[in-house]
């Protein structure tokens, strides 16, 4: 099993930086932007927590895209900086609602389906 | 069946000094079997209908006697129909077996796999009468529409709900008893006797709010039950080894068998073949009251006298023998099946007899004289007389019967009295000769006196049992000892409450009775009230012990208004009407008559001549065995003398100590000698503590299962349910905290259930 | 070979990592965050190093690990830090980061795209709601955050969760390593049949090295055809041909080709987008417009307060604020007004 993890296929010689690298670069963001989000209590914070996701999703696309020649990665991640950018509006028009009913911007505040 | 005649002939030939010597008609070209009119069906079927009609007008509501008249009429009819197919059967001067298939009842055939037979399991509707069933059918008919007669005007204090129950039970019953005695297999023979069982146990407690008879009732059953269970056993292994449960069948199967047991060669007969009996025994055990299953039939007079009277009399309890007789065939293949059931027998005659002896309920000695006669019967099936038992039941049907018809009229009258050391010389009290002379013939029938029915019934089973070498002949001494006791309890009683000095005590019932049904009842008498009361209080002035004066208050009283007082000194008797007395009259003559049965032929007559052309006949070897000697003489020639001297001993013992010089009701000089049998004479007023001994060993340890069993269920099984109730509840209230509403913790839980299902992804995938 | 790190070592170091982490996390009382920090840093560096020692004989290209790092670390603090302006402003950072990893990758384009819109749009939203819904105290005053900022919620559980959703994807990811191609011409060359003009342009303004004069004439033209590959000349897909005035013909070899003429990431991706995806683009727009539709609508819905509730909230506000404070001053502008407000 141990064959299965990290690491199992690095080829004889290692030409610069490979695949790998970034991939895990970009697992490691998401993960942060997850723990983030799971973490902060601000409103704010976890929609910019989710934007480091998204961070992440494109530097993989982009990554693959370059593993690939194709020009694909790239396009995907136009598109999703789209809507990113629309979610974005959207989610900050939200939480300003959000804020105006519960004068706060604490997120442990709508519990109201507890239960 | 070919094979039957095939074994009269051998029978014919090789007795010398059995039973009959008349011409065996076993040349002419009988048929095998005489098949029956349809309208014959009617025989069970009019009392199922009358039960159902019973059961209609008890939720019409009906309050008049119309059940009773129904019941009464369907059996009349019953046995008209029954004595015109007797007729048809015997006409021809050679009994023949009649059959007749009402309808498909169980009928299975199914291939077995190729190359082999089909099987079969059949069970029809269907009669087989042949002249043992056909004897029975007479007998049983003819008293219950007897009974029934007299039951109606014995229940009708009861009218209404109670009295349509009574007779829808009473119909029932005799339904059933049809299909036993009727039945052409064994399926249906057991669904007659599970139907008397049921009939038994719903009369027994008729009176269900007595808790007496409840347990009554509840231990008829139970102790049935247990018998019931052998019987099914020995069926399911008859079907087993033989592969059928029909007679016909049954009797051509064991034909090699019986071959191998006339020649002594047990060792020919399989094992299995030879434990069919013993299981069948069982059952005729628990129905017919031997021991060690004979503990419901004392408690069972815990019902109303017509029951006990038809049911534990004379046709229930006969069901045991009955079912002996049926498959006679079968007991003669085992080496120790009839010695069994001859020492059974005699040994509960005699264990009842003693009991009888120290009880004071009439009804109860009545009861214990009924086990003890059975164990003759019984006694007389194992030592090979068939015939004499037979006979033996159908004499003591109708003595017996006479017997508790009696005792039940003086219950009747004396509100409930049964205790014989407060009644005494009611033969002498006004309207009470016929319930007397009744009384007289039926006892002189059980003590076995010279001349009457009981006595050449009994004289055939003494006889034989004399007639075997061996072990047989202490069963003779000891059946002999026991006809001596049976002849001092009988006249006992008779000699206690119905002769010597006036006396009487009203019973329990006097206050258990409304007033208007009392009235009823003396109503449908057709007696004008007060002229009875007149009449009462005349007879009383010579004899009563109270005084003059006070019974000139009693007169005035009585005249004056129909209430009750003191009601000791204001009751009187109240003597049967003519549905009674019409009743026993006619038992009595009939058991007079029976005597004449015994003439009509050689060696025993016609009943035993019936038997042999029935299932119930013999094999014998062709080695005829020698005949044991009773005294240097032939026990046939002598039995008469020898059973009528102990017979008359018995009853000359009764009279001196029960009537002779006996001025009270209540003692006797046999309460002088009680004394002299020390502790016995404790055991045996305490019926030997049989009862005792089955509380002990088998109701108590049930009962403390029984509080385990529940003791369990309220914990496990209630338990259980309670916690199937619970886990929901549980699960929920551990899961709800995972509701939070909170966004953080939903958030965890789909990154965490992510990973996790990753893990289980890559996991599954490793390769 | 085997593993360039043993695996163990890996996830020990990422076990380390996620340590530090759940320290740097804000918590209610005084929180080690420095010192998480200073752990998870450590634990990546150490990750380098071991990356780093164990392929030294081809050393990898710095500059990924440059941009690596900066990301990485920014990414922490933007979750780490109490104020959600900072945690803004460090996301810019790690737009910066991420925007400079793309650019090793290149995909220049998509680089400055990601700075113009996410750091030049999209995060300065956030800033200006982040500025208007909350109640920004002055340098040192760190009572006056909510309490949701300073204290992380469920540390550890979010921690292990992350944990082991990194250490899944790892594995995922390791599973027979690619390496990626050399860097080269990363678009076809055919697409410059597309563009004749730049082209033209390009040839134009290079000189032909042999004879020193610029490929094209002024007033010359060419001729591009696609040819298919064929056994004689397999990888020359495109012919093009010059043709100069005064002069013959001349079909230019592609090992002629002048250094510019190759097609660069933004054409090639601006022919893949029009080419390929056109339908998207279109939807990309509608989906933008309603967003812009949506937030106006969304923000224009005021929450009518009656009167004793709004009295209560100014109470309460007042009491909230560092006392003896306008109260007016303290409430946050966002709030709605009612017709008559109440200021």
């Amino acid at each position: 099993m141990i064959n299965l993890l990290a690491q199992s296929g690095f080829p004889d010689a290692m030409h610069g930086v490979t695949l790998a690298h970034y991939l895990v670069v970009s697992a490691l963001l998401f993960v942060i932007g997850l723990i983030g989000f799971i973490t902060r209590r601000n409103l704010i914070i976890m929609f910019l927590c989710t934007e480091l996701m998204f961070q992440a999703a494109g530097l993989a696309l982009i990554a693959f895209g370059r593993y690939h020649l194709n020009f694909t990665g790239q396009t995907f991640v136009i598109f999703i900086l789209t809507v990113a950018a629309a979610e974005a509006a959207m989610a900050l028009a939200l939480v300003v609602l959000l804020f105006r009913r519960k004068e706060s911007l604490n997120a442990e505040e709508w519990n109201e389906l507890k239960g | 069946m070919p094979s039957t005649t095939a074994i009269l002939d051998a029978i014919t030939q090789l007795l010398p000094t059995m039973q009959h010597d008349a011409p065996n008609p076993a040349g002419t070209s009988t048929p095998a079997f005489f098949p029956l009119k349809s309208l014959y069906a009617l025989i069970p079927l009019l009392p199922l209908l009358s039960c159902i009609l019973c059961g209609v007008f008890a939720a019409l509501r009906i309050k008049s006697k119309l059940p009773a008249w129904t019941t009464v009429l369907s059996l009349a009819v019953s046995f008209v129909l029954t004595a015109l197919m007797a007729r048809d059967l015997w006409s021809g001067g050679h009994a023949q077996t009649g059959v007749l298939h009402v309808f498909d009842w169980i009928n299975f055939s199914w291939a077995t796999g190729a190359g082999e037979q089909t099987k079969h399991f059949i069970a029809n509707f269907a009669f087989y009468m042949d002249p043992v069933s056909t004897l029975w059918m007479l007998f049983v008919t003819g008293l219950a529409t007897l009974i029934a007669l007299y039951a109606s005007e014995y229940m009708s204090g009861d009218l209404g709900a109670g009295y349509c129950r009574f007779f829808a039970a009473f119909s029932l019953f005799v339904f059933s008893m049809a299909c036993l005695v009727m039945a052409d297999n064994l399926v249906l023979l057991y669904l007659g006797w599970e139907g008397v069982g049921l009939c038994s146990y719903l009369l027994i407690g008729y009176f269900y709010k007595k808790p007496s008879a409840v347990a009554a009732a509840k231990k008829a059953f139970i102790v049935n039950r247990i018998g019931d269970l052998f019987l099914a056993l020995g069926i399911w292994l008859t079907y087993v080894h033989l592969g059928t449960v029909q007679y016909s069948e049954i009797f051509d199967r064991i034909q090699p068998y019986l071959a191998a047991a006339a020649n002594g060669r047990f060792d020919q007969i399989p094992l299995v073949v030879q434990i069919i009996p013993l299981l069948l025994m069982g059952g005729a055990f628990g129905k017919s009251a031997q021991f060690p299953l004979y503990v419901w039939l004392p408690d069972a007079m815990e019902g109303p006298t017509p029951v006990s009277a038809l049911i534990h009399a004379a046709t229930m309890v006969t069901a045991g023998v009955f079912l002996i007789a049926r498959t006679y065939g079968l007991f003669q293949l085992s080496e120790i099946a009839l010695p069994i059931v001859a020492w059974t027998g005699g040994f509960t005659a005699l264990l009842a007899a003693t009991i009888g002896m120290a009880q004071f309920d009439i009804k109860r000695i009545m009861a214990y004289s009924t086990v003890s006669q059975l164990g003759y019967m019984f006694a007389g099936l194992g030592v090979l007389t068939s015939g004499g038992a037979v006979f033996h039941v159908v004499t003591h049907a109708f003595f017996k019967a006479l017997l508790f018809l009696c005792c039940g009229a003086v219950m009747h009258g004396f509100a409930g009295q049964l205790d014989l050391r407060k009644l005494s010389g009611v033969m002498k009290m006004k309207g009470w000769l016929v319930v007397g002379v009744g009384m007289l013939i039926g006892c002189l029938n059980l003590s076995g006196f010279p001349g009457f029915a009981g006595f050449f019934s009994k004289d055939m089973i003494l006889a034989e049992a004399f007639s075997h070498h061996g072990h047989y002949q202490w069963l003779g001494w000891l059946l002999l000892f026991t006809a001596g006791l049976t002849a001092y309890y009988t006249f006992r009683v008779f000699f206690r409450v119905f002769v010597g000095p006036k006396y009487f005590e009203p019973g329990d019932e006097l206050h258990g009775h409304a007033d208007a049904a009392h009235d009823a009842a003396h109503d449908t008498h057709g007696h004008d009230p007060h002229s009875h009361h007149a009449k009462a209080s005349v007879e009383h002035s010579g004899t009563h012990p109270q005084s003059e004066a006070a019974e000139k208050e009693l007169a005035d009283k009585a005249h004056g208004e129909h209430g009750h007082g003191d009601h000791h000194a204001d009751f009187h008797p109240h003597a049967p009407g003519w549905a009674i007395n019409t009743v026993l009259a006619t038992l009595a003559v009939l058991s007079i008559a029976a005597a004449g049965l015994y003439f009509m032929g050689a060696h025993g007559g016609f009943v035993p001549h019936l038997v042999e052309q029935s299932s119930a006949n013999l094999i014998h070897s062709e080695h005829a065995p020698e005949h044991a000697t009773l005294f240097g003489q032939n026990p046939h020639a002598i039995m008469y003398y020898v059973s009528g001297v102990v017979g008359l001993i018995g009853i000359a013992i009764a009279y001196v100590l029960h009537l002779q010089g006996r001025t009270t009701a209540a003692t006797s000089k046999a309460d002088a000698l009680l004394p002299a049998f020390g502790p016995v004479a404790k055991a045996v007023q305490n019926k030997w503590y049989v009862d005792e001994f089955y509380d002990f060993l088998i109701r108590k340890p049930l009962l403390v299962l029984s509080h385990i069993f529940h003791t369990i269920d309220q914990i496990l099984v209630d338990g259980l349910v309670n916690l199937a109730g619970y886990l929901p509840k549980g699960t929920g209230k551990v899961l709800r905290p995972s509701q939070s509403g909170e966004l953080h913790g939903y958030a965890i839980g789909m990154a965490g259930g992510l990973a996790v299902l990753l893990i289980i992804i890559l996991w599954v995938a490793r390769t | 070979m085997g593993s360039i790190i043993h695996p163990a070592i890996f996830f020990a170091v990422l076990v380390l990592g996620s340590l530090g982490v759940c320290l740097a996390l804000p918590r209610r009382k005084a929180s080690p965050q420095l010192f998480g920090a200073l752990i998870a840093g450590l634990a990546g560096g150490l990750l380098l190093i071991a990356m780093g020692i164990a392929g030294r004989d081809h050393l990898p290209n710095i500059y990924f690990y440059i941009f690596s790092l900066i990301g990485l670390g920014s990414a922490l603090r933007v979750i780490t830090h109490p104020r959600p302006v900072y945690a803004a402003l460090y996301f810019i950072m790690t737009v910066l980061a991420s925007a400079g990893l793309f650019l090793i990758l290149s995909a220049e384009f998509m680089a400055f795209a990601l700075i113009i819109v996410y750091a030049g749009a999209i995060l300065i939203t956030y800033l200006f709601v982040i500025m208007l819904a909350s109640q920004a105290p002055e340098e040192g005053e760190i009572e006056a955050l909510a309490t949701y900022d300073t204290q992380a919620r469920e540390p550890i559980a979010a921690t292990v969760v992350g944990f082991l959703l990194l250490a899944v994807l790892t594995t995922m990811m390791f599973r027979g390593v690619p390496q990626l191609p050399l860097p080269g011409p990363v678009a076809p060359n055919e697409l410059l049949a597309q563009m004749p003009r730049k082209v033209e342009s390009v040839l134009r303004n290079n000189r032909n090295p042999d004879t020193g004069q610029p490929y094209l004439k002024a007033d010359g033209t060419i001729q591009i055809t696609e040819v298919a590959p064929s056994p004689a000349h397999p990888a020359e897909p495109l012919f093009i041909t010059i043709n100069n005035p005064g002069e013959e013909p001349v079909v230019l070899a592609q090992d002629k080709w002048p250094e510019e003429l190759t097609v660069k990431n933004v054409e090639a991706l601006g022919f893949d987008l029009l080419r390929n995806h056109p339908g998207s683009i279109e939807i990309a727009g509608v989906i933008l417009l309603m967003a812009m539709l949506g937030a106006v609508v969304l923000s224009r819905k005021q929450v009518q307060l009656d009167e004793d509730a709004k009295a209560n909230q100014a109470r309460k506000l007042a009491q909230d604020t560092l006392g003896g404070v306008n109260p007016g001053l303290g409430r946050s502008p966002l709030e709605s007004t009612h017709a008559g407000g109440t200021r």
